[in-house]
């Protein structure tokens, strides 16, 4: 049975089609705000789809994540800060990065490339551990990542903000990337590594009675998906120009953990409808928050009321839709 | 072109055989000195009430279960450290009970693991599940989710991922359980013909004493973890000890 070509690239097309639509219609309209948001979102979409390559894979979750995010949004600032910024605020880096700039492509490389070798160091340790105690190693590695750069202030400010990273990410460059981060999330699912991997989250003992290596497999994933998202986090700190170390903890984990669990962890389709299904609602809240109009008085709704709203949506999908929008099918 | 099932190494064993093998859970035996050997080609069935150790047997031969003492070897190579991966590598394969299957993939995608896990491309792994499943009979079930088969099926599938490239050896705990008489029947008729048709040993765990004593060559009777008797089908069922441990006081 020979698969036919549409079929078997349908899913890619057709979220690369729908991604680059939206933008489309978005620019069309002109909308500063709309523009802000939305190129916001396709960023967050490609840390999601990175989080999934591992997560809806394996099977395992993953808490650090945002760690390689934070990792790769530094690295970028790193290489592409003026010099006379970085002899300044962040004294301790090496020459080849305080005396230089190099360009947006080549940082963005080394944004992934950076996440991807501290994710196959991390990994080669945790993939050994069964899947809740590699969770609870990926949490700590976000508790880690984050002390270290609050404190280590020569080279990362500590806790005050780098500035003046060039702010060269609009939409067209986020959707993009987007698509590359679909693109290389399906091929993988796809591929080899894909399939014994999810034979491995399905059922451990009979895929190690298939000759699955399963720690080689994990880590595969592991760091491919520690590339993509330290690639989103680079392409966030050339969006916002400004880092602290505040942006990569908690709260961003929380939303992007959401995002995938929303839309459904076992499927790329999931990834990237999640993460559309939660902006909606967090804008609508933010709406809220700041207050409309209605007959004359003004209603708002209370700080914090995102942070709720995001948490109730989460568990009324947990409990109707547990496989998540998307059912965890694929387009 | 090479062909790129060409680029698997065929497994050459000839003989796989537990050496004196003991397994103590926290001090409770759960084998003691088991010695039992498998040939390629022939057909061993492996009897006993239940708790008498079979499965924890087929554990050891298979890299899931470390003997206390003795060892697993395989064409006389010690396999101690061995992981099952490895087991399947080398050629020893086996079924489950309780199935196993991948439940959220495709029954094609099941048979694929097991060629891709040994090295073939996804293209050569899904040829070679589709020959395994259609020799099953079930190449038309390839595209449904294993997860929503029945449990005919599911046996199917498991023995199907189990024989891809196939093996120098396969091991099946209770590949009939819970199967009407006449589905278990239908199934260990196919379980006759592997050894011709793949060229491999099969050691089988099976209940129905009429299916097991007219297909094996060879049985082993295991009581208490250890082996009470073993012989053709004919001296087995003459072996008073087999009559009083396995049948009980009774018969």
């Amino acid at each position: 049975m020979k698969i036919p070509l549409p079929a078997r690239f349908r899913t890619p097309v057709l979220l690369m089609a729908g991604l680059t639509l939206l933008v489309a219609l978005a620019t069309a309209i002109g909308s500063e705000q709309l523009n802000f948001t939305l190129t916001e979102m396709l960023i967050r979409m490609i840390v999601v789809i990175g989080l999934y390559m591992f997560v809806g894979n394996s099977g395992i979750m993953s808490f650090g994540h945002i760690g390689f995010m934070g990792i790769g949004a530094y690295v970028t600032a790193w290489a592409t800060l003026a010099p006379e910024w970085k002899q300044v605020m962040l004294q301790g880096l090496p020459a080849f990065l305080q005396e230089h700039t190099y360009p947006f492509p080549v940082a963005v490389l080394a944004s992934g490339l950076v996440a991807a070798g501290v994710a196959l160091i991390l990994g080669a340790a945790i993939m050994r551990l069964n899947g809740l105690a590699a969770s609870i190693a990926t949490f700590a590695f976000l508790a880690i990542v984050y002390s270290v750069y609050s404190n280590w202030e020569s080279v990362t400010g500590g806790t005050s903000s780098v500035i003046g990273i060039p702010t060269v990410v609009g939409p067209w460059t986020a959707v993009a990337f987007a698509c590359l981060a679909v693109v290389a999330a399906y091929a993988f699912q796809v591929s080899r590594y894909g399939l014994m991997l999810r034979a491995s989250r399905d059922d451990e003992v009979a895929a190690q009675s298939s000759s699955v290596d399963i720690v080689r497999v994990r880590l595969v994933a592991f760091v491919c998906s520690a590339f993509l998202v330290g690639m989103g986090g680079a392409l966030y700190a050339h969006f916002l120009g400004v880092l602290t170390t505040d942006a990569f903890y908690l709260a961003l984990s929380f939303v992007t953990l959401s995002m995938l669990v929303v839309g459904g962890i076992g499927s790329l389709t999931g990834a990237v409808a999640g993460t559309l299904a939660v902006t909606l609602i967090v804008e609508i809240l933010r709406a809220c928050e700041r207050g409309f109009a209605l007959g004359g008085a003004q209603i708002s709704l209370p700080r914090g009321s995102q942070e709720i709203g995001l948490g109730l949506a989460l568990a009324l999908v947990l409990i109707f839709r547990p496989a998540g929008i998307s059912r965890s099918r694929e387009l | 072109m090479v062909d790129p099932l060409l680029r698997v190494p065929q497994p050459t064993a000839a003989e796989l055989a537990a050496e004196g093998v003991s397994v103590r859970f926290q001090g409770l035996a759960a084998l003691s000195e088991v010695n039992l050997t498998l040939l390629r080609g022939e057909i061993v069935g492996l009897i006993g009430p239940n708790g008498a150790g079979k499965t924890t047997l087929i554990n050891c031969l298979t890299g899931f279960q470390r003997p206390t003492t003795g060892r697993v070897a395989l064409a006389r190579e010690d396999t101690a450290g061995w992981n099952p991966a490895r087991f399947r590598k080398a050629g020893v394969a086996r079924t489950f009970q309780a199935g196993r299957l991948f439940r959220d993939m495709t029954v094609a995608e099941n048979v694929e693991v097991t060629g891709v896990g040994l090295g073939l491309d996804r293209k050569s792994a899904h040829s070679v599940a589709m020959e395994v499943l259609d020799w099953l009979g079930i190449a038309d079930k390839a595209a449904r989710t294993a997860g929503t088969l029945d449990y005919t099926d599911e046996r199917r599938v498991g023995i199907a991922r189990a024989l891809v490239l196939p093996p120098a050896f396969i091991l099946m705990d209770e590949p009939a359980a819970g199967m009407s008489d006449s589905e278990g029947e239908d199934l260990v008729g196919l379980v006759t013909s592997i050894p011709t048709k793949f060229g491999c040993g099969v050691l089988i765990i099976e209940h129905n004493m009429r299916v097991i004593m007219n297909v094996s060559h060879r049985l082993y009777v295991l009581d208490g973890g250890r082996t009470v008797a073993q012989g053709t089908p004919a001296e087995v069922q003459a072996n008073p000890a087999v009559i009083s441990a396995y049948l009980g006081a009774d018969v």
